[in-house]
C-alpha cells in the first residue's frame, strides 16, 4: 500500500515533457541526459526499456539501474486571466537485465511511460479542467535475441496501470453552473519490437516500435448542476499512442558517441474523448456539458533528437537536445492540455565509482513555445470566443540514478 | 546473490502493480435530507446572477439583490373532482443568500399557478428534476423579488400522471392549489424555512383562472390574502367557450379540445356529443401527458365545424341554459363571485388568445354584480411603460414574463408596506 501510494503520488502530475503531449521518454540518467537520444547506442540496464535487442550485445553480467527524476512543471498562464497550479513531482524508474542465457536474454522495466496533470485554481480553465490527471505504471518484461554479432531482435509485453481524475467546477464566477467529478483506472496490455543492426563495431542501428494501449479508465463520475449531483457508473478511454523509434549511433575511437533519432508518435488516432456513463444523462445541460464527444482530432508528429556521449576515464558526459511537435491542432487545444511546440536540452554525467557500481545525474529543460489561437477557430466555446494566449509552461527534470553491475 | 536481485525486481515490480488496483472510490454527491420533500434545484446567489446576466435576464451592472434558488419537490394529497383522495406533487422555491433580517421577518408565499400545459415533461417538478436549473416565473418572484414561490404541478402531472387532467375544473383547480399551500406551509416548518404568514395568489393563462378558483376558496376557508393578482385567465367559461365556437377556425384546437374532453369525462358525457370523430376517439391518447402542444394541434383540425359537433357548436354559441356544457362552464367559471381581497387582473391589451376584455368584463361582474371589495385590471403595457396611451400590444405568450414583473412589483410594494422589507 505504501509503495502504491509512493508511485502514485511520484507520477500524479506528469505534464507535457520532452514528448508533446502527455508521453514521457526519458526514464534513466543517461535517456535524461540525451533527450532519449538513447535508442541506438544503449549501455546501462535501461537498455531493456530503450531497445532491448541491445541487450544482446551487452556483457555477461546483470545489470541493475534506478533513478529518481524531480519534475518541476511551471504554471502555464492562459492570458493574465489565470494560471495552472505549479508542480513538483517525484518519479522512479527501476530496469533490469538478466545474464545471457545462450544467444537469449531478458529483463524487465518498471517506468512511468506518460502521464498528465494540469490545475486551474481560477475560471476559465477551472471549468474545463479543475484537475485532469492521467497516471500510469508500466511493468515492461523483454527478451533478446542474438542473431549474429551485427544483427539482433527484441520484444516484450507491455503492461499498465493507470488511473485517471477529471474534475470541472464552473459553479464560480461562471454562467456555467455545472460541476464533474470522476475516478477511474484500468490495467491494460501492450507490446514493444525492437531491432539492432551494427554493421561495423562502431555503428548501431536501431528500430524499436511501441504499441498503442488505449486506456480505458473505468470507474464513477459525479455530475453536478447547482449543488444537485448524481453519482454514475462512467468510463472514457484515451489513448497511450504508439511509437516508432528510428536511432543511427557512429562512436569514434571508443570515446565519443554521436546519435541521431527520429520519433514518430501516431497520436491521431486520439480521435474524441467520449465519456460513456452506465445511465443515460437525462438534464439536457449536464449532456451538453459532460456526454456529448469532445473532438480531438489529433495529428501524428515526428520529434527529432541528437545527442553525443564522452567517455573519459571515470567520468561519462552526454549532452542532447530534440524538436518536439504538438500532436493538437488549434480546433480541440483547451484547458487540459494546452500543449505547444517545443525544443529540449539537455545534459548530464556518470561517474564510475567501482568496477560495478556507476552513478549519475542529468539535466534537461523543455522549453514550450507560446501558443496563441484566434478567435473563431477551437471547438472549446471559450476560446472560440476569446481566442487563447498559453505562455509559461514547459518542464525542468533532474535525474539522479544509480547503475550496479553483477 | 544474482538470481536474488532478479527476484527482488520483479516481486517488487508486481507488487507495485497489484497495489494499484482500484482507483479510490469516489463519494456519493452530498445530498441535502428534508422531511417531506427533496431539493432539486440548488443554485446560490452568485451563481443566479451568473446566470441571469448570462442570459440578459438583468444587466451586468443590476444593482438590486439577486436571491440563491432552492427548489423543493413536495408531495402532497389533494381531492380530485370525484372526491378521491389523490397523491400529487408540486415545487416549492426558497430564496438563499438572503439578509439575516430577511430570514429573522420570515418569508412571504407566492401561489403562482402555471399556464397549460399538455406534456407531463413541461410540469414545474418534472422540468426541475429534469434539469435541476431554475425556470420559469419563480425566477423573478424568488430570486429577484425574495418570495417562496408555490408551483403545483396539477392533477394529471407529476406525482398524479395517469390522471386525466382536469383542466379549467374549478373544485379540483383550487383544491390542488389550497393543499399546496398547506401541504407547503406544514413543509417549511418542519424543515426550518422561516414564513412570515403572508400569502399572495398569482398565475398565468389557466394558472389565472386556477388562481380565482384558490383565491374564492381560501376566502371561504377564512384564509387572509394579501394580494390577489391573477393573469390572463379565462374567468368566464361560458363566454370564452361561446367565443371560440364562434368562429370559423381554431389557431390553437388543443385547448378547446382538451377543455371538451376533461369536462366530457367529469360530468360523464360521451365526448363524441361535443368532438367529431376521428378525433374524439384519439382524445385520451392524446392528453396523457406524453405530447406537448404542437404534436397535439398537428393531430387535430383547425375546421371549427371538422372538429366540433354541429349541436354542441349551436347551443354554445347561442348559450342554451339547458346544454349541460353550457350549465358546467358557467359552473366552473371564476368570475361570478365578489372577491374581498385586493385584487388585479393583470392581462395584455393584445392578448390573442383570452381576449383583454374577458379581464375587464370580469372585474365589471365581480364589482357590480357580487360586490368585489377592491378589484381592477392592470393592462401590463401600460404598466411597463407608463404610458396610457402606449401603442405597444404583446400576444399571449409574449405578455407572460412582463405581467410576472408587473405582479411580482404590486407584491414586493405590498410587503414592503405591510412586512417591513
Amino acid at each position: 500500500m505504501m509503495m502504491k501510494k509512493i508511485v502514485l503520488l511520484s507520477s500524479a502530475a506528469i505534464s507535457v515533457l520532452t514528448a508533446a503531449a502527455y508521453k514521457l521518454p526519458e526514464q534513466s540518467v543517461n535517456s535524461m541526459a540525451l533527450s532519449a537520444a538513447y535508442v541506438a547506442h544503449t549501455t546501462q540496464a535501461d537498455t531493456a526499456y530503450f531497445n532491448p535487442a541491445n541487450m544482446a550485445f551487452m556483457g555477461e553480467k546483470q545489470y541493475l539501474d534506478g533513478a529518481v527524476t524531480l519534475i518541476n512543471l511551471p504554471s502555464i498562464e492562459y492570458y493574465n486571466i489565470a494560471k495552472t497550479k505549479e508542480e513538483n513531482i517525484i518519479i522512479p524508474s527501476l530496469h533490469y537485465v538478466s545474464a545471457p542465457m545462450g544467444d537469449f536474454r531478458w529483463g524487465v522495466s518498471m517506468v512511468v511511460p506518460g502521464g498528465l496533470s494540469k490545475r486551474w485554481d481560477e475560471q476559465p480553465g477551472k471549468l474545463f479542467a479543475q484537475e485532469f490527471t492521467l497516471e500510469n505504471v508500466e511493468l515492461n518484461p523483454v527478451f533478446s535475441y542474438k542473431i549474429n554479432d551485427q544483427f539482433a531482435i527484441g520484444g516484450g509485453l507491455r503492461v499498465v496501470y493507470s488511473s485517471g481524475v477529471v474534475k470541472s467546477d464552473g459553479r464560480d464566477g461562471t454562467p456555467y453552473p455545472i460541476a464533474r467529478d470522476m475516478k477511474g483506472d484500468t490495467f491494460e496490455f501492450g507490446y514493444n519490437l525492437a531491432l539492432t543492426y551494427r554493421p561495423t563495431e562502431d555503428i548501431n542501428v536501431g528500430v524499436t516500435y511501441r504499441s498503442n494501449i488505449d486506456l480505458e479508465e473505468e470507474g464513477k463520475a459525479n455530475l453536478y448542476l447547482g449543488s444537485i449531483g448524481t453519482q454514475y457508473d462512467a468510463s472514457v478511454t484515451v489513448p497511450l499512442p504508439a511509437a516508432l523509434n528510428i536511432a543511427v549511433s557512429k562512436t569514434w575511437d571508443k570515446t565519443f558517441t554521436l546519435e541521431f533519432g527520429y520519433e514518430r508518435t501516431f497520436w491521431s488516432t486520439y480521435k474524441q474523448l467520449d465519456f460513456q456513463y452506465s445511465q443515460p444523462v437525462t438534464n439536457p445541460i449536464l449532456k451538453q456539458a459532460f456526454d456529448n464527444p469532445i473532438p480531438k482530432h489529433w495529428k501524428d508528429t515526428n520529434t527529432y533528437k541528437i545527442g553525443a556521449t564522452m567517455v573519459m576515464d571515470k567520468i561519462t558526459v552526454m549532452m542532447g537536445f530534440a524538436i518536439d511537435e504538438t500532436p493538437i491542432p488549434d480546433e480541440t487545444l483547451s484547458f487540459e492540455l494546452p500543449d505547444s511546440d517545443a525544443k529540449v536540452f539537455s545534459m548530464g554525467f556518470r561517474y564510475q565509482q567501482t568496477e560495478n557500481l556507476s552513478w549519475g545525474a542529468a539535466f534537461l529543460y523543455d522549453a514550450k513555445e507560446a501558443r496563441s489561437i484566434a478567435k473563431g477557430v477551437s471547438d472549446n466555446p471559450v476560446i472560440n470566443a476569446n481566442g487563447a494566449s498559453f505562455s509559461g509552461g514547459g518542464a525542468y527534470l533532474t535525474t539522479l540514478g544509480l547503475s550496479y553491475e553483477f | 546473490m544474482k538470481i536474488k536481485f532478479a527476484y527482488l525486481f520483479i516481486a517488487v515490480s508486481a507488487f507495485v502493480l497489484m497495489g494499484c488496483g482500484g482507483a479510490d472510490s469516489l463519494d456519493q454527491p452530498d445530498k441535502e435530507e428534508v422531511t417531506g420533500g427533496e431539493v432539486v434545484v440548488d443554485f446560490d446567489a452568485q451563481t443566479m446572477r451568473n446566470v441571469l446576466v448570462s442570459k440578459e435576464a438583468i444587466p451586468a451592472d443590476y444593482n438590486k439583490p439577486v436571491y440563491g434558488y432552492k427548489a423543493y419537490k413536495i408531495p402532497y394529497e389533494t381531492t380530485d373532482e370525484e372526491g378521491n383522495r389523490i397523491e400529487v406533487s408540486g415545487l416549492m422555491v426558497v430564496p438563499t443568500g438572503v439578509p439575516e433580517a430577511m430570514k429573522q421577518i420570515g418569508f412571504s408565499l407566492v401561489s403562482d399557478s402555471h399556464g397549460t400545459i399538455f406534456a407531463n415533461a413541461e410540469a414545474p417538478t418534472v422540468i426541475a428534476e429534469t434539469t435541476n436549473s431554475p425556470d420559469g416565473a419563480p425566477v423573478i418572484l424568488t430570486a429577484l423579488s425574495g418570495f417562496v414561490t408555490l408551483q403545483a404541478d396539477y392533477i394529471g402531472f407529476g406525482d398524479s400522471l395517469g390522471h386525466y387532467h382536469p383542466y379549467l375544473l374549478k373544485s379540483s383547480s383550487a383544491a390542488t392549489t389550497v393543499d399546496f399551500i398547506n401541504a407547503a406551509r406544514a413543509f417549511a416548518a418542519n424543515n426550518g424555512i422561516p414564513l412570515n404568514g403572508q400569502l399572495f395568489v398569482t398565475g398565468y393563462s389557466e394558472g389565472g383562472h386556477v388562481a380565482m378558483a384558490a383565491l374564492q376558496t381560501l376566502e371561504n376557508e377564512g384564509e387572509p390574502v394579501a394580494f390577489a393578482a391573477p393573469m390572463a385567465g379565462p374567468y368566464m367559461l361560458d363566454r370564452m367557450g361561446q367565443g371560440v365556437l364562434a368562429s370559423n377556425a381554431l389557431p390553437v384546437p388543443s385547448f378547446i379540445a382538451d377543455v371538451a374532453y376533461a369536462f366530457a369525462v367529469r360530468y360523464g358525457v360521451n365526448v363524441d356529443t361535443l368532438v367529431k370523430e376521428p378525433y374524439a376517439s384519439a382524445l385520451p391518447g392524446l392528453f396523457d401527458g406524453s405530447k406537448a402542444r404542437p404534436e397535439i394541434d398537428a393531430q387535430l383540425t383547425h375546421v371549427t365545424t371538422d372538429l366540433f359537433t354541429a349541436d354542441a357548436i349551436n347551443r354554445l354559441t347561442s348559450l342554451d341554459n339547458t346544454y349541460w356544457f353550457t350549465q358546467t362552464l358557467q359552473l366552473n367559471s371564476t368570475a361570478y363571485w365578489g372577491p374581498q381581497t385586493p385584487t388585479r387582473l393583470v392581462q395584455c391589451m393584445g392578448d390573442d388568445v383570452i381576449p383583454f376584455a374577458m379581464s375587464t368584463g370580469t372585474a365589471s361582474v365581480m364589482r357590480d354584480n357580487f360586490g368585489a371589495a377592491d378589484i381592477g385590471v392592470i393592462p401590463v403595457e401600460v404598466a411597463i411603460t407608463g404610458d396610457v396611451n402606449t401603442s405597444i400590444r404583446l400576444g399571449h405568450a409574449d405578455c407572460a414574463t412582463p405581467a410576472y414583473g408587473v405582479v411580482s412589483k404590486i407584491f414586493a410594494d405590498v410587503r414592503k408596506a405591510t412586512i417591513g422589507y
